[in-house]
């Protein structure tokens, strides 16, 4: 088990769908050969294909302690990485620019969409990014041990030089977060942004995230935002606990407007948005967050102050995120030594 | 665990432990670390590639940049460059925090901004000079040199405006906001060459004219930060998670900190999944819910009746007779209450005529309720107006459950304070001024208006530059008076085929148009009505793409241009149908400030690399142009033109001397220095300084603006009136609900009303609706790789599921929509959040990109509103982008058929043979 465990809480109800986190992990990671499909951290729409498309239905992870590996996703699951023929229609007089094949899926082709109850339409944003398990399935399955989980701060990493391709960890991982790249071979995923959170710096996910939903720290640090939301206040949760890889990434569920005619009623009495659906992703105690939630928003709207509310304010990003710096925690050491 | 420091003690202790983070790939595995078999999930031995990352995150130099699509966003960004090339940007997240209590501005940015880099070098990157060769659009060029280029132009402007009349060329750049420097350059240039230069914000349906109406302001917003001092926030057609991408947390942020947040629209839209209050609206029906609002408000006793009396026109007194104000014997512009502690008529104090400069009422309690048999007040006529507007007949008309409508109401009057942010949603209608002033009456009547955490607050465009008075004298330098200034939707009516066949009191809108001109209210160039425009210059814009009345444009118009100039940094669909095409430096190679409404700040643009290949900022494009201008009067040996309508004798030698304030302005950065230094919100700031962080401003011009920056406070806007009692911007001097201008009488709003969508025609059954997007800024970033990939990467035109199933439409089927003003062929998506009898595609998509026919803005056409012609009231005068009829789109309906490609289209579409149909 490693020493500690850096980890990542996304508040869904800030969340705007803008895809500012897909773009800077993009930017940053994943501009590079044989990358243009990859998108390390992504939003889709919920309830909605996902990216992969049915990733959450297709298997992976555990059952009874034992991997359940699943079809590794086609290409079109992963969606089209389509180009147009720009020069050709601007420069050379060419036809109407169409894309070069014709697109039938891509990693946010049902945006927005989601689902009808009664004639009302649900959805939310859930933004996904690799879930550095405690528990990794891809860990498990690799049969090169080239995935490991680092010591000093839980962060699980491909060695992009160990690595020969084989995907069981794709397999395996029943979030479908790490991906291939067919032209070197190797399977490439989310780094939790290590070198920037080595030095003190949040990932780029959430450091350019305009919602700021996005809380990182030591969850075994008992002052980090992480910490509380986890583990003090208990509004944030893992997506699918029962596949057995205990994942680091938390959300604060969502919550939809009632349904016409229904203002002043509980979310729960009435919902919008199918509490099942939100158990088929939370796991059962979702009922209890979201009923601590309601109470804390009707708490602070009938004019009180809800402690947990106001630290998902995140005034600032001192609040959001505490990552102290690897070498500052060999410095600290070396001063109580003395 | 304990607590905070023997956390940070294991942490150390696990840092020196078995696995050390950052050790380099020459160093040997640790494998004395591990005693029995590699197991990865406790230590790996092996950690020397690592570095591969690392590196990845390293850069050369970074630079402090922004961008300038008329976004409102002015959000401040670090380019990061490495190898000599810009690799990626990232929020340079440092605006200073306002105060403890509120959120911060940081990091303020979109996905859009996320990736402008991969413009800097994309297919749609203009390189050098292009001289058409083809048909308009064809996209067929011949490269040319700048000085060939130049001379074409120059020489071309030159011949017009000796042979037709300096008013022949027209100027049309956008939204000085969001780089002043750049829209500046032309905007010098058309000044001392007599061009006519457009307005903007009105035709683009930006403007609410409401604001000018009620307030005497072109718009007046809080900015975002103060949305969090809410308590009761309502968006009312603004879709801010989309729209708003940096500012909507302060929204839901307010909502964790007390308020409640309502969501009116239609579609159940990316901000209305977040609301406490989702109320489905009728598109179009948003004045009648206001004025149900207003009604139970009165009704109920609810109102602010001191903010009332003092703040608002309701207390004046109006003849019964002939429904105009009481006014002072002789005088147009001073008014009436009645004192009920006197029981006689007290003169108004404030308004335009009243010697006294205050709105204070100085122990005089104006009567609301005053009625007799010659007078009465507006209140009372007010009471008239919403006397329909029941809950019940609401309910009906906006299709909302009635109990929604009286608790929304009910909350709306108690919970304070309370905003409407309110956006493009409603403000597109052909009834916005109708719109606006049901809304603005609203936060009026329940004393919101000029107070933190209140009012109405309107964000579509980036109208506001905040040191307005130094960008007027670097912009305008000789005057407003000296300029050809003209409402950008009257000239392009009028000189295309566009032919609105609505008539308005039995009367075709031509009637009103004539009647306007002749009393001066509006201008319309060419002044000699036989004459039309010859040439057509456009930069910081995309005219033709984003114009209502497309397919007459490109009818009418575009073929009577004799030439087509385009300044840009990319090939867009103005550009590509232009004539000549100069290489603007893109907004990372050049120069300049940026401001908005939504923040108090302002921040430089700054040149991370040179302009690329053989392009050049727009400032310096302008200021070659007004060299090349003289060079060839010199050669041509012209005597100055005679411009009559000023006695201006125009000598062209001259051009350059005049632009640069005769060698004043060397460097764009001259130009920054120089608007900083002339306004009070930046006097004393540099440009060099606003590298360091964006800066807050000091002060404000009081000419300009209506309340105080002050620190520790977010700005809102009318404090001087509500707090400080200076009067409004008004005829009044008051809020001015009631508009007694003839015309107003005539159609019946004086008052506000709702009034139904202007139907095109019944055979039409959907809504036309071209919301602004998430994936967009306008036309910008529409054709953007990186973005195109995370969406379905084509237009898409949106529908209902059961509309889609009773004309058999799939989803990603082709289909057509159309009526009689045009057609386009695109991709269909079932969306279950759209309104039934609705389609809606976000606006912005090029009309050279993924349509198999037309465009976005085909199927519009433009429809003037009378009452928005008039001029010569008060307040009420034609300003450039400040009070002008609208370029309103959304009373559009259209139909949908299925699609079946031709076999030319399936050519179009499998042009590479790669894919099957």
């Amino acid at each position: 088990m490693p020493q500690h465990q850096i980890s990542m809480v996304l508040d869904l109800n800030k969340c705007l769908g803008c895809q500012t986190c897909t773009m800077a992990c993009k930017k940053l990671w994943t501009d590079g050969d044989g990358m243009d499909y990859m998108y390390w951290n992504n939003v889709e729409t919920r309830p909605g294909q996902g990216y992969p498309r049915n990733w959450d239905k297709i298997g992976g992870g555990f059952e009874d302690g034992k991997l359940r590996p699943s079809e590794l996703p086609s290409k079109e699951d992963y969606g089209q990485t389509f180009e147009y023929n720009y020069a050709e229609r601007l420069f050379q007089g060419g036809m109407q620019a169409m894309p070069q094949e014709e697109v039938r899926n891509t990693p946010n082709w049902d945006e927005d969409v989601g689902a009808l109850m009664l004639g009302e339409n649900y959805y939310f944003y859930l933004p996904r990014l690799c879930n550095h398990c405690t528990n990794p399935a891809c860990l498990e399955a690799c049969p090169r041990k080239a995935i490991y989980k680092r010591a000093e701060d839980g962060i699980v990493l491909v060695d992009q030089e160990r690595c020969e391709g084989y995907r069981y960890c794709m397999k395996a991982c029943p979030y479908k977060k790490i991906y291939f790249n067919e032209l070197i071979g190797k399977a490439q995923k989310c780094i939790f942004c290590y070198p920037r959170i080595e030095k003190g710096e949040v990932n780029a996910c959430a450091k350019q995230c305009p919602g700021r939903l996005r809380f990182v720290g030591f969850l075994d640090d008992p002052e980090s935002a992480v910490h509380k939301l986890v583990h003090v206040y208990k509004v944030a949760l893992g997506l699918f606990p029962e596949k057995g890889t205990e994942p680091n990434v938390f959300y604060v569920p969502p919550f939809n407007p009632p349904r016409t005619g229904s203002y002043g009623k509980s979310v729960l009495e009435d919902p919008r948005m199918p509490m099942d659906y939100l158990k088929y992703l939370f796991g059962d105690e979702v009922f209890d967050v979201i009923r601590r939630l309601e109470g804390e928003l009707h708490h602070a709207q009938g004019g009180g102050t809800s402690e947990v509310l106001q630290l998902l304010i995140g005034r600032d990003d001192h609040v959001r995120y505490q990552i102290p710096k690897h070498q500052d925690l060999v410095q600290i050491q070396g001063a109580h030594k003395a | 665990m304990k607590n905070r420091r023997d956390f940070l003690k294991l942490g150390a202790l696990a840092a020196l432990g078995a696995s050390i983070p950052g050790c380099r790939k020459a160093d040997k595995p640790q494998l004395e670390a591990f005693t029995g078999p590699l197991d990865p999930l406790r230590a790996y031995p092996y950690r020397g590639w690592e570095d591969l990352y690392r590196k990845q995150w390293t850069w050369d130099k970074i630079v402090r940049s922004t961008h300038s699509a008329n976004c409102t966003g002015s959000c401040s960004w670090n380019v990061y460059v490495r190898n000599g090339v810009m690799i990626r940007e990232e929020q340079a997240a440092d605006y200073p925090r306002i105060s403890a209590d509120l959120p911060d501005y940081n990091p303020r940015g979109c996905q859009k901004g996320a990736c402008f880099t991969e413009y800097v070098y994309g297919p749609q990157r203009l390189r050098s000079p292009l001289i058409r060769v083809g048909e308009r659009g064809e996209g067929k060029w011949r490269k040319a040199t700048w000085d060939e280029a130049l001379t074409m132009v120059a020489g071309r402007l030159l011949d017009n405006i000796y042979q037709y009349g300096p008013d022949t060329n027209t100027y049309f750049s956008v939204i000085p906001a969001m780089s002043p420097v750049s829209f500046a350059a032309g905007s010098r240039f058309a000044q001392y060459t007599g061009g006519v230069f457009c307005s903007f914000y009105d035709w683009y349906c930006d403007l609410p004219p409401g604001e000018p109406l009620t307030w005497g302001v072109q718009t007046e917003s809080c900015e975002c930060a103060d949305w969090f001092n809410s308590k009761y926030i309502v968006l009312w057609g603004s879709n801010i998670s989309q729209t708003r991408i940096p500012d909507a947390h302060f929204a839901w942020e307010a909502r964790y900190n007390g308020a409640k947040v309502v969501g009116i629209s239609p579609d159940f839209n990316s901000s209305m999944v977040h609301t406490d209050l989702f109320l489905a609206i009728q598109p179009g029906t948003d004045a009648a819910l206001a004025l149900g609002v207003a009604k139970y408000i009165v009704d109920n006793n609810l109102y602010d009746a001191p903010y009332v009396k003092e703040q608002t026109d309701l207390p004046l007194l109006v003849d019964k007779r002939t429904n105009q104000f009481v006014r002072a014997e002789g005088s147009t512009d001073r008014f009436f209450f009645r004192d009920a502690k006197t029981g006689k008529r007290h003169e108004a104090p404030g308004s335009m005529g009243s010697k006294e400069k205050t709105i204070a009422l100085n122990g005089a309690e104006p009567d609301l309720h005053y009625s007799d048999g010659e007078v009465t007040t507006v209140f009372e006529l007010m009471k008239q107006k919403l006397a329909p507007y029941t809950l019940e007949s609401v309910a009906q008309t906006t299709g909302l459950a009635l109990g929604d409508i009286q608790k929304f109401a009910h909350e709306f009057a108690t919970r304070k304070p309370a905003m409407i942010i309110h956006g493009a949603g409603l403000n597109h209608w052909f009834h916005n001024d109708l719109i606006n002033r049901s809304l603005i009456l609203l936060v009026a009547l329940t004393g919101n208006t000029g107070k933190n955490g209140g009012g109405f607050n309107h964000y579509v465009g980036q109208e506001r530059v905040w040191p307005e008075r130094g960008f007027k004298a670097y912009a305008f330098p000789e005057g407003a008076k000296k300029q050809r200034m003209q409402n950008m939707t009257l000239w392009t009516y009028l000189h295309s085929s566009n032919k609105d066949p609505h008539l308005y009191n039995g009367k075709p809108i031509e009637h009103y148009i004539e009647e306007s001109i002749k009393n001066g209210w509006m201008p319309l160039y060419p002044k000699k009505r036989d004459q039309k425009p010859r040439a057509l210059i456009v930069w910081r814009a995309n005219y033709l793409n984003q114009a209502k009345g497309n397919e007459y444009i490109l009818k009418s118009l575009w073929k009577d241009l004799d030439l087509i100039v385009d300044l840009n940094f990319r090939m867009d669909t103005t550009a590509l149908f232009s004539d000549v095409v100069l290489p603007a430096a893109s907004y990372y190679e050049k120069s300049d400030i940026s401001t908005t409404d939504c923040h108090s700040y302002v921040h430089p643009f700054n040149k991370v690399l040179d302009p690329l290949y053989d392009s050049k900022p727009d400032w310096e494009i302008f200021r070659d142009l007004a060299k090349k201008m003289a060079q060839l009067a010199s050669e041509r040996k012209l005597a100055p033109y005679h411009d009559q309508q000023f006695d201006w004798h125009r000598d062209f030698t001259k051009t350059y001397d005049l632009w640069s304030g005769n060698g004043k302005f060397q460097q764009p950065e001259d130009g920054a220095n120089f608007i900083l230094d002339g306004s009070p919100e930046t006097k004393g700031m540099t440009f060099e300084q606003l590298k360091q962080h964006p800066q807050r401003f000091k002060k404000i011009d009081e000419e300009a603006w209506n309340s105080e920056i002050k620190e520790g406070q977010a700005y809102t806007p009318f404090q001087h009136q509500v707090e400080n009692k200076r009067p409004w911007r008004t005829l009044t001097g008051r809020q001015q609900f009631y508009l007694d201008h003839p015309w107003f009488l005539d159609f019946g709003e004086q008052l506000p009303v709702y009034k139904e969508p202007l139907s095109d025609s019944a055979k039409y059954p959907f809504f036309w609706n071209t919301p602004h997007g998430r994936w967009s800024i306008h036309s910008t970033w529409r054709d953007a790789r990186y973005q195109l990939r995370l969406q379905r990467g084509i237009p898409i035109c949106y529908i209902h599921p059961e509309d889609a199933k009773a004309r058999n439409i799939q989803d990603n089927d082709w289909v057509k929509v159309f009526n009689d003003n045009g057609s386009f062929v695109s991709k269909v998506q079932i969306l279950p959040g759209e309104k039934r009898k609705r389609l809606t595609m976000y606006h912005g998509w090029e009309r050279y990109l993924g349509f198999l026919q037309g465009g976005w803005q085909s199927p519009s056409m433009i429809k003037i509103k009378p009452t928005q012609l008039v001029g010569g009231y008060g307040h009420v005068v034609f300003k450039l982008n400040y009070w002008g009829p609208t370029g309103n789109n959304r009373d559009v309906r259209v139909d949908i058929v299925k699609y079946t490609p031709t076999a030319a289209d399936l050519q179009a579409i499998h042009r590479t043979g790669k894919a099957k149909a």
